[in-house]
């Protein structure tokens, strides 16, 4: 046998990573076809975690619904927790019944979700990059909001809070002043985690124009979140379509320019300061008397009006919302998840894919935070 | 909302039309007249970005209801474009050409309610589930209860400790070593008295 002594001229290999890898962002698998270091084309594969989310609330009755929903994403379920009570809420015809108060505490919980969210993600970003302490203090950070959540909800991870008509209870007594101390706490650990990350040469070397859209996507598809405000297109749902008592606040939308990996968590980074802000003026504004729930009567034989909806909420990675149509039963008829990562996970990641290095894979899956309970509910 | 029923009206002919909230609405139209409608909007009346797309099974009916939320990120307004399918015959036609994205959902749609699009790039390709031979699953008279009973056989379960079996086993051990300690301390008792009869003998 004689060996060629001519060089390969094309060698293409085909390459699955995930669904059990280090740098995949949840229980997905990237199918890669790769020349060298170099991706050609790629596909997104999901399915690993199909829990059939939807098709088990339409077997439920309204209040049954809570605890399935939370579940759809852990790092956030309060935005589900809230897409879910407004849009029942609207199709039931009380959302104007809403006590006041009870509207500032589901957005004061909606910006300690989002706050507890991207301590994780700009972490979790840098960990992906070889960055080895960052993310683990900012897990820590995180911890310190998911004990406000257990003081308030009695749990962690999922809180089952918001509910139908309000919120499920008040603020215990001196919970302000202990969210303030966790406030505290965390902005003055941010400095530390701005020089170990962003300061960092090779986090700016592997973050700094890798993964760039192009501002023209913006208008192709429907891009939302950090993805299209590092952009510098500054779309929000908080802003553009107000929901709860987010008119009332104060704050500006964050917007970076770049459209790549470092400009994507920049806007995060800056909006972890965003949040606690946010945090501040809500329990320095809340009406501290009045009721938390509006009378609904008995939940469990619930019957909604025959109607049909969508809602939207800002997550951290982007415009999430709920499509539900009632047909005058106890049950959801449709319930169909919208969440950011169906477009930035699979179609978008997929159109970024070809002239990629495959070692920025993983930096780029979690620029887009992509989350994979959310494409396959 | 009102100015772009109107020229819908006008062009396409809508069947219904209704506002849900001042930033949502929703035009019901005939399935022929969808894309060319879909195309229009997009071109014409500035509702660029498909936000997100759903069905749904009106089993009653024997239809599905296919739901298209285009919006205007300018005028910040949604509108649901609903039309009807025959459920016997579900077959639509596709939008991949006007929103690159709709191929994620045309064949999500296609595994989960049996609706083909011809064209569309991945009818046919897995999706969530995998060998999948059944009806689709999210189709209304798809019974997932009854499925899982046909499907997977019963499985017993972990062996499990009764906590109250618990209990009662410990208390049964203290009340035996409390017993044998008793026992104990009269035998013990029993034998001090006789050496102390037999140190007085001597």
């Amino acid at each position: 046998m004689t060996i060629p002594n001519e060089p390969l001229v094309s060698k293409e290999v085909q390459l699955w990573v995930g669904p059990q890898h280090p740098g995949i962002p949840g229980n997905m698998a990237m199918q890669i076809w790769v020349e060298g270091d170099t991706i050609n084309r790629g596909i997104t594969h999901v399915g690993y975690l199909h829990r059939a989310f939807e098709k088990l609330i339409e077997r439920r009755n309204f209040y049954q619904t809570f605890p399935v929903v939370c579940r759809i994403c852990v790092p956030e379920p309060d935005t589900n927790e809230y897409l879910l009570a407004a849009a029942i809420e609207e199709l039931a015809g009380i959302s104007d019944q809403i006590p006041e108060k009870a509207q500032w505490i589901r957005t004061l919980v909606m910006e300690m979700s989002r706050l507890a969210a991207l301590l994780m993600v700009v972490g979790g970003q840098a960990g992906g990059m070889g960055l080895g302490a960052a993310p683990q203090w900012m897990v820590a950070l995180r911890d310190y909001v998911l004990d406000l959540f257990e003081e308030l909800t009695g749990g962690r991870i999922y809180h089952m809070y918001i509910i139908y008509g309000g919120v499920r209870r008040d603020l215990p007594e001196g919970f302000a002043e202990r969210a303030e101390a966790v406030l505290q706490k965390i902005e003055e650990r941010l400095p530390m985690i701005d020089n170990v990350i962003f300061e960092s040469a090779v986090f700016r070397k592997r973050a700094m124009g890798v993964g760039v859209i192009p501002k023209e996507w913006a208008e192709q598809t429907a891009l939302t979140g950090p993805v299209i405000r590092a952009m510098g297109i500054p779309r929000d749902v908080r802003k553009d379509y107000p929901y709860l008592v987010y008119p009332e606040l104060d704050f500006d939308v964050v917007t970076e320019e770049g459209s790549d990996i470092y400009a994507r968590a920049l806007v995060r980074r800056r909006e972890i300061d965003q949040a606690i802000d946010l945090i501040r003026q809500i329990l320095a504004r809340m009406p501290q008397e009045g009721p938390i729930l509006a009378r609904t009567g008995n939940m469990l034989r619930w019957q909604v009006p025959a109607g049909q909806t969508y809602v939207r909420a800002e997550a951290t990675r982007g415009e999430f919302g709920y499509f539900i149509v009632t047909d005058g039963t106890d049950k959801i008829r449709r319930f169909h998840v919208r969440g950011p990562s169906y477009v930035h996970g699979v179609s978008l990641l997929e159109r970024m894919l070809p002239g990629l290095n495959i070692s920025d894979l993983y930096p780029l899956m979690g620029s887009l935070q992509v989350c994979p309970p959310e494409i396959e509910r | 909302m009102e100015k772009i029923v109107k020229e819908l009206e006008s062009r396409f002919g809508i069947l219904s039309h209704r506002e849900q909230r001042p930033d949502l609405g929703e035009v019901v139209i005939e399935e022929r007249n969808t894309v060319a409608m879909l195309e229009w909007l997009k071109r014409h009346g500035g509702y660029i970005h498909l936000t997100h797309y759903s069905v749904v099974d009106w089993i009653e009916d024997s239809q599905f209801q296919l739901v298209y939320l285009l919006t205007d990120p300018n005028a910040c307004h949604t509108l649901m474009v609903s039309t009807r399918i025959d459920r016997e015959k579900a077959e639509a036609e596709s939008i991949h050409a006007l929103w690159p994205e709709a191929v994620t959902y045309e064949q999500e749609f296609n595994e989960m309610y049996g609706i083909t699009f011809p064209g569309s790039p991945r009818q046919g390709v897995e999706f969530m589930l995998e060998g999948w031979t059944d009806m689709p699953p999210m189709r209304r008279d798809f019974d997932t209860v009854e499925y899982c009973e046909r499907t997977y056989g019963f499985r017993p379960g972990r062996h499990h400790v009764d906590p109250k079996e618990v209990r009662q086993r410990f208390q049964a051990e203290q009340k035996r070593l409390k017993e044998q300690e008793a026992a104990t301390a009269n035998a013990n008792n029993a034998d001090d008295g006789k050496s102390s009869e037999a140190e007085a003998a001597k």
